[in-house]
């Protein structure tokens, strides 16, 4: 699989909440922040799905948002890799048995990269994206 | 025939090669920034599907703007001359010459008796 060169400088990332308490998106919003500043390194958040390398997801998938989950992901262009942010997204958390669910997120669409907490710190969230753009390499050299 | 010439107005000038020059220039720019767009997505899937907030597209029908409703404010404000005129549009002939007849006769009761 051949990456376009645009990898090799930057990594953009869509954001897409699942039935989030918004916890996580505080930390994602915190993690854009000029504390952290990733966009120094090409990494930001875009509005459209269209121009995304990698989807952030967060919070568990509600029976709503499955279509919506799925559509959207369709919508990247490939390769792009899904990372799922939080406790929530990744098993469900506090509400793995809600009658409103659909499951976790790797039951709807693949997961590349899971980022655990509830909600997780904003260097864990950016460790996320560096193993993410590490698989992306990965899958630039065609060893994925 | 001097064909490149430049014609001066007194506040500026307009020569064909430099606007021809600038159009090329125009043209690469375009093209240069076309260049570098995502060139992969594949079309007939999701991909080239406009992104409604992961909301399925409706169809054509809903999202088409007929010509008719640019013109919504004028009809509404002049709607009560459309209540009326627009009846009176039957599209049958008989109707339109009886129109003709009927404003015919009442102009010649206005010529004759009043003029």
């Amino acid at each position: 699989m051949k990456l376009t060169p645009s990898f090799n400088r930057s990594l953009w990332a869509f954001h897409f909440n699942s039935g989030s308490c918004n916890g996580c998106e505080i930390e994602i919003v915190a993690a854009i922040t000029p504390r952290y500043d990733p966009e120094r390194f090409g990494i930001k958040l875009v509005g459209s799905p269209r121009h995304a390398d990698v989807m952030v997801v967060t919070g568990p998938v509600v029976k709503k948002m499955k279509d919506r989950l799925i559509r959207v992901y369709n919508q990247i262009p490939d390769p792009k890799l899904v990372m799922c942010v939080g406790t929530c997204g990744i098993s469900g958390g506090v509400f793995y048995d809600s009658y409103n669910l659909e499951g976790p997120v790797d039951e709807v669409i693949p997961v590349d990269v899971y980022v655990p907490g509830c909600p997780p710190r904003p260097e864990a969230i950016i460790h996320g994206v560096v193993a993410a753009w590490a698989k992306l390499e990965r899958l630039e050299g065609g060893s994925a | 025939m001097d064909l490149p010439v430049s014609l001066s107005t007194g506040t500026g000038y307009w020569n064909p090669l430099a606007w021809l020059l600038a159009t090329v220039i125009a043209a690469v720019i375009v093209y240069l920034i076309w260049q570098r767009g995502e060139s992969g997505y594949k079309k007939g899937t999701a991909q080239t599907a406009p992104f409604i907030s992961g909301n399925p597209e409706p169809g054509k029908e809903m999202v088409h703007v007929r010509a008719s409703n640019l013109y919504w404010g004028y009809l509404d404000a002049l709607k009560g001359y459309y209540e009326r005129i627009v009846p009176a549009h039957t599209g049958v002939v008989n109707d339109y010459v009886l129109w003709y007849l009927g404003v015919t006769a009442l102009l010649m009761v206005v010529v004759v008796v009043f003029i």
